[in-house]
Formats: structure tokens, C-alpha cells, sequence
């Protein structure tokens, strides 16, 4: 067995032969030739893998453009459990009868239920609405902007159809709107 | 050997750092953004009412039932509540009711966005609504100021009023 103390050398470095000191000057000269080399982690994989990632997402995203809302307050109990005045008379709902007629977005029928012109089409139903509404300036109006409709589909009614309805009471600023069960 | 750089030739080196980080941004966001809008959002082809007298949907707390299309024109797959699906009928209505209900416990001002086919037949989208009226009965608090947001479509190049 060796011993290490022997191996430790003090005083000048032995003499090494020319090959060694070939082979010394040269690690020598590389490491000083490039004093700024460092580590460097090749980014390129990477980066093609977060675009396709970044391609796949914002063409598979499907945000919601274009959806608004029609707001539908439900009854509120509340006042549904106050006590009523006796006296008051219940209003009668102005109802409107929708059936889908076929396929397509055109085949439908409107009617409303009373002494009223009857719509051939929701523009119709819309200036029905509209012309009967008591307003400060203008005449022949029956019913207040909160007077109630009732819309009212067919089991079979497209929901279009019966949100086209919706739109035309909304729009001659009705604000009692509701649906009714399916006839 | 370059006279301005003694040491050997200019190298130039693109710092990718930045476009790495935001590109790392942009991913995570449509991560987030397409998981939100899978859960909220079924794809189905909504009414588009002419001149429509709606509002924009804000950013009030809601929760979203989705009327599934069936490929049977005018017939649904179910009812679907965030990631839960209902079948139609009245056990999966009377489930959807409850679930609608143990939401408004948590939280009585939710609103409720109601999305359906353009051509699913009405028989269909009414128990949903009448699933929201009465899970909103049930719940004992009277805060609860239940609403039902019907989700249309608004046709390109009509502006509000």
C-alpha cells in the first residue's frame, strides 16, 4: 500500500515530458482563449413546443362573442306573501299564442288571445304591442308598461320562436314578461 | 479577425427570455380561459332575435344551465349545470332542482343563464326555467332575488340602443 504522505511533492514541479507539457498547454490555452464561455441550455425544442401549445389554445378557444341576455326577474315572494288589498282587481294577462308551423325560421303563428288585430309576424306583434301601450304622448293606449304577458308556446314551439315573442313585448317596453307552461 | 472586436468575430444573440415569459403568460391564459368556457358554454347554435332588446351579460355571479342539443332535431340530452349533466324528465329535473337550490343557499343573488338550441322545442326549456322558480322557493332566506337570464345571440351589425 502507498503512502499518501510519500506522494506530497514540495519544492519545484518535477519535470514533465514533452508530450505532458504539450497536453498541459493546451487545456492552459483553452480555458484563457474564451474567458466568457459558459453553460448554455438550447431553448430552441422548447420554444416550438410552447408556440404549437400557444396555436393549439387560441385556435381551439371558442369564446362566447356576440351572447347577450335577456334579464327575467322570477315572482318575488315577498310580496307574494304580503297581504293583498281585496280590493284590488286582478289584471288580465294579455296572452300570446306561438306555434312553430314547419321547419325553418319563418314558419310560425302568433296570435293574441282577445279583441286585438292579429300579427302575421313578430314586427306585427311588436306595433300591436307598441300602439297599445298608455303612454303621455300618444293616444288609444290599453295597458301599462308593467300589465302582464304571457307568452305562451306550444310543446312543440321552437325556442326561437317563442324568444322572438319575448323580444317583441320587450321591445315595446313591457317589463312584466313571462312564459307560460307549455299548451 | 474582426478590427473591432479583437477578440474574434461578432456574435449576435437574440434574448429570448421575454418572448419565452410572455408566450408562458399567453398559455396559461387560454388554458384558464377555454376550461371556464367548456364548463359555461355548450356549443349550440342560440336564437338570434331581429333587433333585439337585450344587455350585454356582466360580471355578476351566475351559474349557467346549458339545454344540450340531441341529434334528434328539437329533443335535448339533458339539462347541464356547471359540469353536471340532468337527464331530461322529471328525476333529472327534480335533481337539477336541487342542485339549483343548495347554489342559492351559497349564494341568494346568483343569477341564472339560461342557453338553449334555437330549435329545441319549448317542452324542453320550460322545466328548466320552472326548475329555477322553485329551487328559488325553497330556500328559506328571503334575499334570495332569483333570475333567470335568457342567452341569446345579437346579429352582427345591430347595435344597442
Amino acid at each position: 500500500m502507498t503512502d499518501p504522505v510519500s506522494n506530497l511533492h514540495f519544492g519545484p514541479e518535477p519535470e514533465l515530458d514533452p508530450e505532458a507539457q504539450a497536453i498541459k498547454r493546451a487545456r492552459s490555452h483553452r480555458r484563457r482563449a474564451k474567458p466568457g464561455n459558459r453553460i448554455k441550455l438550447n431553448l430552441t425544442a422548447m420554444i416550438d413546443v410552447v408556440f404549437l401549445l400557444l396555436i393549439y389554445f387560441m385556435v381551439a378557444t371558442d369564446f362566447k362573442v356576440g351572447e347577450e341576455i335577456y334579464r327575467m326577474d322570477l315572482p318575488d315572494r315577498s310580496q307574494a306573501q304580503a297581504e293583498q288589498d281585496p280590493f284590488d282587481l286582478d289584471e288580465e294577462p294579455l296572452r300570446i299564442n306561438v306555434a312553430t308551423s314547419g321547419l325553418g325560421r319563418s314558419r310560425y303563428q302568433i296570435s293574441i288571445d282577445g279583441p286585438y288585430p292579429q300579427p302575421d309576424d313578430f314586427q306585427e306583434l311588436f306595433e300591436i304591442l307598441r300602439a297599445r301601450q298608455i303612454r303621455d304622448n300618444a293616444s288609444g293606449g290599453l295597458f301599462e308598461p308593467d300589465h302582464p304577458i304571457v307568452i305562451q308556446p306550444t310543446r312543440t314551439t321552437q325556442w326561437e320562436h317563442a324568444i322572438e315573442a319575448f323580444n317583441a313585448a320587450a321591445r315595446a317596453r313591457y317589463t312584466n314578461v313571462i312564459f307560460a307552461k307549455p299548451q | 479577425m474582426s478590427s473591432i472586436h479583437k477578440r474574434g468575430n461578432a456574435e449576435v444573440n437574440a434574448n429570448l427570455t421575454p418572448m419565452i415569459d410572455v408566450t408562458f403568460l399567453l398559455i396559461v391564459f387560454f388554458v384558464l380561459v377555454s376550461q371556464i368556457v367548456e364548463v359555461e358554454s355548450v356549443s349550440m347554435d342560440l336564437p338570434e332575435p331581429i333587433d333585439p332588446m337585450t344587455q350585454k351579460a356582466g360580471e355578476d355571479q351566475r351559474a349557467v344551465i346549458n339545454i344540450v342539443p340531441a341529434l334528434e332535431r328539437g329533443r335535448i340530452e339533458g339539462y347541464r349545470l356547471g359540469t353536471r349533466l340532468f337527464p331530461p324528465g322529471p328525476d333529472g329535473i327534480e335533481a337539477l332542482t336541487n342542485q339549483l337550490q343548495t347554489l342559492f343557499e351559497a349564494n341568494p343573488t346568483l343569477a341564472i343563464n339560461l342557453r338553449a338550441d334555437r330549435i329545441t322545442h319549448y317542452q324542453y326549456v320550460e322545466p328548466a326555467l320552472q326548475a329555477v322558480t322553485d329551487a328559488a322557493s325553497r330556500v328559506e332566506s328571503a334575499d334570495v332575488k332569483a333570475r333567470i337570464n335568457l342567452v341569446i345571440i345579437r346579429p352582427e351589425g345591430v347595435v344597442h340602443d
